[in-house]
């Protein structure tokens, strides 16, 4: 192992039991590792646009860096000037800036119009892309035959899975709004099926939070200790 | 009654670390949906100049799940020989964009001295991609994939890559895998990794907490295999020691049988909390 990952490890390890703290009660410990978290975690966002995207994708193309000159004098590829192009778009974002002026927060404005107008476009066309083939499957046969043969289990799944949709969508349908109608009572009818899917939720999102636990358990119980060992040995 | 809260955190811990310590494992439970996806993942067909694109979209807060599915997936990748490109839409797998691949090639390595698995030729990091659903929209329209993405994140160019040089338009993407905890991420690839023409074999590996969403896009088709947190995770494993017998993963068995273990705790301890509020209320009303 080499000193980066023993003292990567360490530090992992003294983090964790920092975090997990907290479990006995609220503490500087803890306080101190989750507000450097918060920090390299915010931190690290923009050092990766700048270094992974924003600098070889947009500005060494615009500047011409991508291009090689070979020794005869000759290039790896011509110059492409439509790459200046970007500087508009790179305009139109730094208005936003402009929020912090008094005079001219209205610059704001058009970079906010714009990127809502996007937005607001790139929604319409990932709805449709994800929602219809969703709709359409929802379409089930309730009697579901195959090859001269009936589906007892596959009609009984699709007639849950009709009747529990329509119920649950019959539940969040306010307009009418009568209360001694058929839709009325059917609605409430949806409430139980609701819980049922809370219930379902919370337990994988416990069982999420404790696959976390396992993985922290597993890395002190093993690569911690076995740091720490090397440690006391002098490997550092 | 009055129980302090704390000594159920030290009975999880004791009951997550006591199968982790002694290396205690059980055969995991049988996943269908991952079993669909080993299935997708073996047989979808690649030609020369054909790449699998993984996204790896989870950082540490995640790790426990999406890094054992991100591991067994680009086993099956590499045992396949398949070009691998991973990206990532998160800035906290930064890291484990780099790690996790290498992790994957040294376990092969072992297993067999004779082969290797490179960096360039087995895969490639291409790093973190911010914009989301513009610039997979971006992607997915580029004539040219190679030179779309420019450089890794050692600043070499994608094309110099013999593997991945002769990436042209995205329909040499055959395989779209996906890997987060995150919500709306993967709606995200759905709804923009497509175009007229178009539609790559999509694979997914969600956590817990996502398994409801994610079942919505199997369900109806648009996605062709998912794993479900670390059971799927481990059943894949167990596909693929099956298909390769000196394939070993340990460390995801005991992962699996550790959450197993703080389940029947957490559901005997619903049980035991429920009785004794029954009891005492019993208690109450005889009182």
């Amino acid at each position: 192992m080499s000193q980066a990952e023993l003292i990567s490890i360490v530090i992992g390890g003294i983090g964790t039991i920092a975090i997990f703290s907290f479990l006995i009660k609220e503490n500087y410990f803890y306080r101190i590792f989750e507000h450097m978290f918060i920090g390299v975690a915010a931190g690290i966002g923009p050092i990766l646009v700048l270094r992974d995207f924003l600098w070889p994708q947009i500005i060494e193309p615009m500047l011409g860096h991508t291009i090689i000159a070979y020794p005869d004098g000759t290039f790896s590829a011509e110059y492409q000037p439509l790459y200046l192009l970007y500087v508009f778009p790179m305009i139109l974002g730094m208005l936003y800036y402009s929020m912090y002026s008094r005079k001219h927060a209205w610059l704001s404005k058009i970079a906010i119009g714009v990127s809502l107008g996007a937005s607001g476009a790139l929604a319409i066309r990932g709805f449709f892309a994800e929602v219809i083939p969703q709709i359409a499957s929802s379409f089930k046969p309730i009697l579901v035959w195959r090859d001269g043969m009936f589906q007892g289990v596959e009609s009984v799944n699709n007639l849950l899975f009709v009747a529990i949709l329509f119920l649950v969508l019959n539940y969040f349908f306010f307009t009418l709004g009568r209360r001694d109608s058929v839709q009325s009572r059917t609605a409430s009818w949806g409430r139980p099926l609701l819980m049922v899917c809370f219930g379902a939720f919370f337990g994988s999102t416990v069982m999420a939070r404790l696959a976390l636990l396992v993985e922290r358990v597993q890395f002190i119980s093993r690569d911690w200790i076995t740091a720490i060992a090397e440690i006391a040995r002098g490997s550092l | 009654m009055r129980f302090s809260h704390r000594y159920v955190y030290l009975l999880m811990i004791a009951v997550v670390a006591i199968p982790i310590v002694c290396g205690f494992s059980t055969k995991p439970a049988r996943m269908i949906s991952a079993e669909r996806m080993y299935s997708v993942v073996e047989n979808v067909s690649f030609a020369e100049g054909d790449i699998a694109l993984v996204w790896l979209d989870f950082g540490p807060n995640t790790i426990a799940e999406n890094g054992a599915q991100a591991e067994v997936l680009l086993e099956h990748l590499f045992r396949r020989r398949i070009p691998v490109l991973l990206l990532s839409q998160y800035p906290l797998s930064e890291g484990l964009l780099k790690t996790i691949p290498v992790k994957v090639a040294n376990k092969l390595k072992l297993e067999m001295p004779e082969q290797e698995w490179k960096y360039g030729e087995s895969w490639i990091n291409g790093g973190y991609k911010p914009g989301s659903g513009n610039y997979i929209q971006s992607l997915v329209a580029s004539s040219d994939i190679s030179a779309f993405l420019g450089r890794d994140v050692l600043g070499m160019p994608i094309v110099h890559y013999p593997a991945f040089a002769k990436v042209t338009g995205v329909e040499k993407i055959k395989l779209v895998g996906e890997i987060t905890g995150l919500t709306g991420v993967f709606d995200t690839i759905i709804q923009f990794f497509q175009k007229k023409g178009y539609r790559p074999t999509f694979v997914h590996g969600c956590t817990s907490i996502t398994i409801p969403e994610a079942y919505i896009f199997l369900d109806s088709k648009q996605l062709h295999g998912l794993l479900e947190g670390i059971a799927g995770a481990a059943w894949y494993g167990e596909l693929l020691q099956r298909s390769f017998p000196q394939s070993s993963h340990k460390d995801l068995l005991l992962t699996n049988t550790a959450l197993g273990a703080a389940q029947i705790a957490i559901i005997l301890l619903i049980v035991a909390g429920n009785v004794v509020s029954l009891y005492s209320w019993s208690k109450r009303r005889r009182d």
